[in-house]
């Protein structure tokens, strides 16, 4: 059992990993730009303030790196050529797909592209040498480093190095031409960045172990997971807050929300579910059966929706309120009339959530305690003499209920996440609804982050049942 | 064998397949329910016989014509592959199901073999011909002016022109409203009122069947063909390979299902119902190949298993002529409450509005109720859902009881 639970346990590893390396590929290979939508990003007619804020904010997120490995290092001049004549149509007309893509990958290949730009001040064509002096400027600025994390040491010492950075960028920066620079401006510019670059050659050549280092640690999926290491999250695109933050924040909601309704769920399907096992094959049975089915084959959204608009609007019914968590208001309230404001809030939520579990659960209980029923311990603990009520709720209850307990360990990711459904037709501020707005913004961090959040329960939630099973029932073994 | 004279086929043992249905004729509920499935089925298919609102025949003194039989395969009316070949499958499924139906019942004094044969010639006929028809009529392209019959006809009549027209008992168009005339209550013109924007929520209704059942039968159908193949390698070759898949079914499995498709819907741009098709699909292939997997591993090491590879078959003929029709009968059973968890995925999808915004489907239907109050506009939907659902989950539990040797009546 020790043997079987470690490996269990160590097991969680490898296949979160798996999870993770799953849901990233679905995310990235998605098409749609993220943070694209406000002004920045797409088009030629943009100026380039717009351009480098957009080119700092992929380079933020690690947008600018690729997915899972990195060959970016085996750059030369050719390739360099090739994207700054297809990305400024020099000598020929490329399409305008063509173009924004090479433009593109100019502005994400960062430090990448230095050296080969820098052989290209030698070009034969002076506008490749022309434009080539323009997207060294891009090139050569450098990223910022984190200084979020770490303790205050470590930050105070990020920030200073993100000075520094800070001040060489905009060194470089001063270093664009102006659009009349004429021959000799060019020439001496040209001469600059060479000379710049003997200085600072060591950055931009790889020696084989820092090429193996970058194929695999410099890329999205790498820097992800260096950031997950940390318990980091990432900033959510849309308004630039630590997602980890915002998460912690929406779970008091969803927690409260589900908790409570699946402790309902359970409190009342198990002694239904006896009922109906004990009167098996009776009307009241029958009865419980087909309302259990129908419950069963409503969708929740349809029973939250009759709910939200029978009994807060129109007339008779109008009794609670039309969803929200709590009331919105600003005068303070005592911890009683605000525990009595969210329970009134929560009623039709609950109700919601309780009719879908409850059908299932029922179920389940029912043909538990079925099975047992029929097991030979239970006729003989009717032949010795004991009474009904004992047989059923000491021998019979405690085994029927195994399937159902061990249920709970796959509740525990719909415990955290809540649901999306419930969430959005109540307007209930948890996890679900989070999860809903995240994707239809495209906030790719917050997505992820509830994504792996839940599939990490999950797998926990699968574990502690699996356990939980091999302790309930003595003759499972694993050896 | 000596004699020509025809004899009454001898008394053969029922087939496993005869013994499984006549099981599942005795359970009267989940016969009920398919026969309930069925009536849905042809109401999907037959929908523009009532609803539509272009007329059978038409007469404005420039001759007969029949703008219903013309718009059948319109791309200009009717947007959506699916409804091209639901329509495709009402005109030439009517005419291939004659022959098929006549096929049945000459064949059922044959013994059980040269019947089947006959049977199976027949059905792939004519499945063959409404493929290709439905290709010719894509090919077709027929395309047509947007004219607006009802309102044509009022107009004629205005100016004092004799118009004749037969129209179907619904005469409104799932698509085009009428804005005249939103919000309507329930009426004789209008079985279930009208909606936001003035379209007849029964048509609708009506419609949306359409959509639902592709998209349940076309997913699952899917899945299931993927999750079988999958299932079949693992649990026929064991060891590294099973275990691989094994681990790779572990990794989807814990990706929350619902939470992993709206983001998938949601990054996809102009979803069509084949998009929610495939989405789902590729979440909930691990069901049958699960269920695929744990029956090869009981069969695999059974004699028939070895006296087929004692003949020399190939691996594949074992796997999927020898060991898979034994283990497919848990898998039809999935299938069925697959249709219907995949029908209320896609309502879900629909109701959140990640579904194809295109199609009437029930889901956004609903969703249109909840956000506009209309009160026919939420409970019809959710009717509509709930009866398939029911009636989908019915006839699985009928089948998994009449599979189950313990419970044969």
């Amino acid at each position: 059992m020790l043997q079987y639970t470690v490996k269990r346990i160590l097991l969680v590893i490898p296949t979160f990993f798996m999870i993770s390396l799953l849901i990233f590929l679905v995310l990235n290979i998605a098409p749609g730009r993220p943070g694209a939508t406000g002004g920045a990003g797409q088009g030629e007619s943009q100026n380039q303030e717009q351009q480098e804020s957009y080119r700092i904010f992929k380079e933020q997120f690690n947008l600018d790196k690729p997915i899972l490995v990195n060959t970016r290092y085996t750059l030369d001049a050719d390739d360099a050529r090739e994207l700054l004549v297809t990305a400024y149509s020099i000598g020929g007309q490329a399409s305008a797909k063509d173009r924004i893509a090479a433009s593109d990958a100019l502005s994400e290949y960062g430090a990448y592209l230095v050296r080969p730009l820098v052989e290209l001040l030698d070009d034969a064509d002076p506008a490749v040498r022309r434009k080539a002096l323009d997207a060294l400027v891009v090139a050569g600025q450098q990223p910022f480093e984190n200084d979020r994390r770490g303790d205050d040491d470590a930050r105070a010492a990020a920030r200073d190095a993100n000075k520094r950075i800070a001040a060489e960028n905009q060194t470089l920066k001063e270093r664009r031409l102006s659009a009349d620079a004429d021959d000799a401006d060019i020439e001496a510019a040209a001469e600059a960045w060479k000379a710049w670059y003997l200085g600072h050659e060591d950055r931009y050549t790889y020696t084989l172990s820092e090429q193996v280092e970058i194929f695999f640690l410099d890329t999205r999926f790498a820097k992800y997971w260096g950031n997950l290491l940390h318990l980091d999250f990432g900033v959510s695109t849309v308004d630039r807050r630590p997602v980890m933050e915002t998460l912690l924040g929406k779970l008091k909601y969803s927690l409260t929300l589900s908790t409570l309704a699946i402790i309902i769920a359970y409190s009342v399907a198990v002694p239904i579910g006896i009922f109906s096992a004990v009167r098996q094959g009776t009307r009241l049975d029958a009865a419980i059966t087909v309302g259990l089915f129908v419950m069963y084959s409503l969708p929740t959204f349809f029973t939250g929706t009759v709910l939200l608009k029978l009994f807060t609007e129109g007339d008779p019914f109008a009794v609670f309120p039309t969803g929200d968590f709590q009331t919105m208001t600003s005068d303070p309230m005592t911890t009683w009339t605000l525990t009595k404001d969210i329970a009134w809030h929560l009623v039709l939520p609950i109700a919601t959530y309780t009719s879908v579990a409850l059908a299932a659960l029922s179920r389940y209980a029912r043909s538990g305690v079925i099975d047992v029923i029929r097991a030979d311990y239970i006729r003989t603990a009717r032949a010795k003499g004991l009474s009904e009520p004992v047989v059923i709720l000491k021998h019979a209850v405690r085994n029927g209920m195994i399937p159902i307990l061990t249920l709970l360990g796959g509740l525990l990711p719909s415990l955290v996440a809540g649901s999306v459904v419930i969430e959005v037709v109540f307007n209930i501020p948890g996890m679900g609804q989070y999860l809903y707005s995240s994707i239809n913004l495209r906030d790719y961090n917050a997505v992820m982050a509830v994504l792996l959040a839940s599939s990490f329960l999950a797998l926990i939630g699968i574990l502690l049942s699996d356990l939980s099973y091999a302790l309930v029932d003595p003759r499972i073994s694993f050896d | 064998m000596t004699s020509d004279v025809p004899v009454a086929p001898p008394v053969e043992d029922p087939s496993y397949g005869q013994i499984v249905w006549g099981q599942f004729q005795k359970r009267r509920i989940a016969m009920a329910s398919l026969f309930g499935l069925l009536s849905l089925v042809l109401v999907a298919v037959y929908v523009p016989l009532f609803a539509s609102n272009k007329p059978f025949l038409w007469n404005a003194g420039d001759g007969l014509s029949s703008p219903w039989l013309l718009a059948l395969f319109d791309r200009n009316f009717y947007e959506n592959q699916v409804d091209i070949f639901f329509n495709t499958l009402m005109v030439f499924g009517s005419l291939a199901a004659v022959p098929v139906a006549v096929v049945f019942r000459r064949s059922r004094t044959l013994r059980r073999r040269p019947r089947q044969a006959a049977r199976q010639r027949a059905l792939l006929a004519a499945l063959a011909f409404v493929v290709v028809a439905f290709g010719a009529v894509n090919a077709a392209g027929m395309q047509q002016e947007k004219t607006v019959f009802p309102k044509l006809q009022a107009q004629l009549e205005g100016q004092g022109q004799a118009v004749t027209a037969i129209y179907p008992p619904l005469p409104y168009s799932f698509r085009d409203g009428e804005l005249t005339e939103t919000r309507l209550p329930a009426s004789l013109a209008h079985p279930l009122g009208t909606d936001n924007a003035g379209r007849d929520v029964f048509v609708r209704l009506l419609y949306g069947t359409r959509i639902s059942l592709t998209i349940g039968v076309f997913a699952v159908a899917l899945y299931i063909t993927l999750g079988t193949i999958i299932g079949s390698i693992a649990g026929f070759y064991g060891g590294r390979v099973d275990a691989l898949i094994q681990r790779l079914i572990e990794v989807v499995i814990c990706i929350p299902s619902l939470f992993l498709i709206l983001t998938v819907a949601a990054f996809i741009e102009d979803r069509s119902i084949f998009h929610i098709m495939i989405i789902i699909a590729a979440v909930a292939w691990t069901t049958p190949a699960r269920l695929v997997r744990a029956e090869f591993l009981r069969l695999r090491n059974l004699d028939f298993v070895s006296a087929a590879r004692a003949v020399g078959y190939r691996e594949g003929t074992i796997i999927f002529k020898e060991i898979l029709p034994n283990a497919i009968g848990p898998v039809l059973v999935a299938a069925t409450f697959g249709v219907a968890r995949a029908i209320l995925i896609e309502s879900t999808m629909s109701f959140l509005g990640l579904g194809d915004i295109t199609v009437p489907s029930w889901g956004q239907i609903l969703n249109t109720g909840r956000t506009t109050s209309i009160w026919t506009l939420i409970l019809a939907p959710g009717f509509a859902i709930f009866l398939t659902v029911s009636l989908l989950n019915l006839v699985g539990e009928g089948f998994r009881d009449a599979l189950d040797p313990k419970l044969r009546r």
